[in-house]
């Protein structure tokens, strides 16, 4: 997997909102705050959550541990984004 | 025994017992029992008498146990309902149960909004559980012949069927799984599994009436959650469907996870493939890992393979349970011989009543040789079973098993729609995965449209993951779709 060039936190957020909106919501998104937890609305389950693995590891080049899976890295989108931005960083 | 008296029992022998273990919550035995009298006693105050039905539309958690209890001392029947179906599916659901209360939450509230009279809720996160109802002489005249549950599953013909499940039928099951699991009451079951879902129920039944302990967590969506919990909570035993093996296996930590007090795990709702229980077994070779097979008509349980055999055996969902006798029979009712199909038909005490407001869908299955499943299998020379197929049409995704014909009277109903059919197609997590194959009617649509519309009317797990749009669909020359067809197409 090549590492990419580390985007800001808010194209990051944007990017993954994005991705969120048309795979799991069709395109509506007004009922998806920052912190929601994805779990806790009904969201993503726990097939939807490897597509959002996989979306993550093709986009911002990078490979997401199996202990990495987690709830504070990925459970909504600022823990993405945080999350994301950190794996960046290293 | 009466499902009631497995908390009663163990709350005189083991009152100090853990039952359930919840987040940060524990209840012990004894103070199930008292919570559980709060809501029979609650219950009966407010006119419940016997017979009547009250609907459970809640997550796995302590209320649910609480409320599942409480309904069958006072007299009620349980029919749980799946919480992700959409208001319009328990409508369904509703009208056919006519429940006398709906025990809910404030999250799920919503969901019956227009479709039960307000006063017929109850919110069980406000509710007094601290209520003392002195219930424990009062005597409803139950015996064990009495309806307990209703379990809806989806039927082929798209119309869920309400599976009546008496006390004696869900206890013979019980007993019969404690006796082959070994359960005890220094048992610790991690529970994944809905409790809305017979197998989910099973683990319900057979751990409170042993005394053991149920660990619940409804976040599986993390495995490693629920592995840090297994840890903590030093769990003995696990049961999962084949997508949480295969989760587990290939996107977990489960390898960082020395797993030392499991001592058991158990697999049912669809086959799972030979090569990943053996993954699984040379990962941990000391737990003995049990394939089983079942339906919700017979309580859950039917057949069960000694983890002994598994590789003798590969393949094989083993024999009939304690108490279950099985035949595999042509379709005059005549047993197969060895190596030919033949359909499973099952006899014990844990087979249904028949199913709720549907005495001609009962006479179809329930017949004077016992269940007819409409699993197809085959037997070998030493008697173990080999299941080939469905007789019928069904999608099986994950732990759901979907009704083709439900999905597409819902999509026919959308405007612009000629004809469309779903068909189950292979998926590395979830077994199988929903295609739904769309002939337009010259309308301007694309797939998110579709899709749209089935997820305002359907549950998350019955939304087809791929739509295909093509010109017409392949037919037989008596006009049924060659539905294999579609699976692989174009």
């Amino acid at each position: 997997m090549e590492p990419m060039e580390a985007l800001p936190e808010g194209q990051i957020k944007k990017d993954m909102k994005n991705f969120i909106k048309e795979n799991f919501l069709l395109g509506n998104d007004s009922t998806l705050n920052d912190d929601d937890s994805f779990m806790a609305k009904g969201i993503i389950d726990s097939t939807g959550i490897l597509e959002v693995v996989s979306f993550v590891e093709k986009t911002f080049g990078f490979r997401i541990e199996d202990d990495e899976l987690l709830p504070d890295n990925l459970d909504s989108l600022n823990n993405l984004t945080s999350f994301i931005a950190r794996k960046q960083g290293k | 025994m009466l499902l009631y008296e497995y908390i009663q029992k163990n709350a005189q022998l083991y009152p100090e017992n853990i039952a359930i273990i919840y987040q940060k919550e524990r209840l012990t035995y004894e103070e199930l029992a008292l919570r559980s009298d709060a809501v029979s006693g609650y219950l009966a105050e407010n006119g419940l008498i016997k017979g009547d039905r009250v609907a459970l539309l809640l997550e796995n958690s302590p209320e649910y146990v609480c409320s599942f209890f409480g309904i069958l001392k006072a007299g009620g029947v349980v029919v749980p309902l799946n919480t992700q179906l959409v208001p319009r599916e328990l409508g369904v659901l509703l009208v056919d149960c006519t429940p006398k209360f709906v025990i809910t939450d404030s999250s799920h509230n919503q969901s019956l909004v227009g479709l039960i009279d307000k006063n017929s809720v109850i919110l069980i996160d406000s509710f007094d559980f601290t209520m003392d109802c002195g219930l424990w002489t009062m005597d409803y005249g139950l015996s064990d012949s009495d309806l307990a549950m209703i379990i809806y599953t989806s039927g082929t013909t798209g119309k869920p069927k309400g599976v009546m499940l008496a006390h004696r039928n869900l206890d013979a099951n019980a007993d019969s799984i404690i006796n082959y699991l070994r359960i005890t009451a220094s048992d610790r079951m991690m529970v994944i599994l809905p409790f809305y879902y017979s197998y989910g129920n099973s683990l319900l039944t057979t751990h409170m009436k042993s005394g053991a302990a149920l660990v619940i967590d409804n976040r599986f969506i993390y495995p490693n959650v629920v592995l840090d919990l297994m840890e903590r909570e030093q769990v003995t035993g696990f049961a999962g469907v084949p997508s949480h093996y295969t989760i587990l296996l290939h996107k977990s930590a489960l390898r960082k996870y020395p797993l030392i007090t499991l001592r058991y795990v158990t697999q049912a709702g669809g086959a799972m493939a030979p090569s990943m229980i053996k993954e699984f077994q040379d990962l941990f070779p000391q737990i003995k890992f049990y394939v089983m097979y079942g339906q919700t008509e017979a309580s859950a349980r039917l057949t069960y393979l000694e983890p002994e055999l598994l590789v003798k055996k590969s393949g094989s969902i083993g024999k009939a349970i304690p108490g279950v006798e099985l035949d595999l029979l042509d379709e005059t009712g005549s047993k197969i011989k060895t190596g030919e199909i033949g359909e499973i038909t099952a006899r014990g005490a844990n087979i249904m009543l028949g199913y709720w407001n549907s005495p001609e869908e009962t006479e179809k299955v329930l017949k004077k040789e016992g269940l007819w499943t409409g699993d197809l299998a085959k037997i070998d020379e030493e008697g173990f079973i080999y299941h080939v197929s469905r007789k019928k049409e069904m999608i099986k995704s994950g732990a759901n098993r979907i009704s083709p014909l439900e999905i597409e009277e819902v999509v026919c109903r959308m405007r612009g729609i000629l004809e469309c059919a779903a068909v189950g197609v292979p998926d590395e997590i979830l077994g199988e995965a929903i295609k739904l194959c769309v002939v337009k009617n010259g309308a301007n649509m694309n797939e998110k449209d579709v899709l749209l519309f089935c997820k305002q009317n359907l549950a998350a797990y019955k939304l087809p993951k791929v739509v295909e749009f093509r010109n017409s669909l392949p037919k037989t020359s008596t006009g049924k779709i060659r539905r294999s067809e579609l699976v692989y197409s174009p």
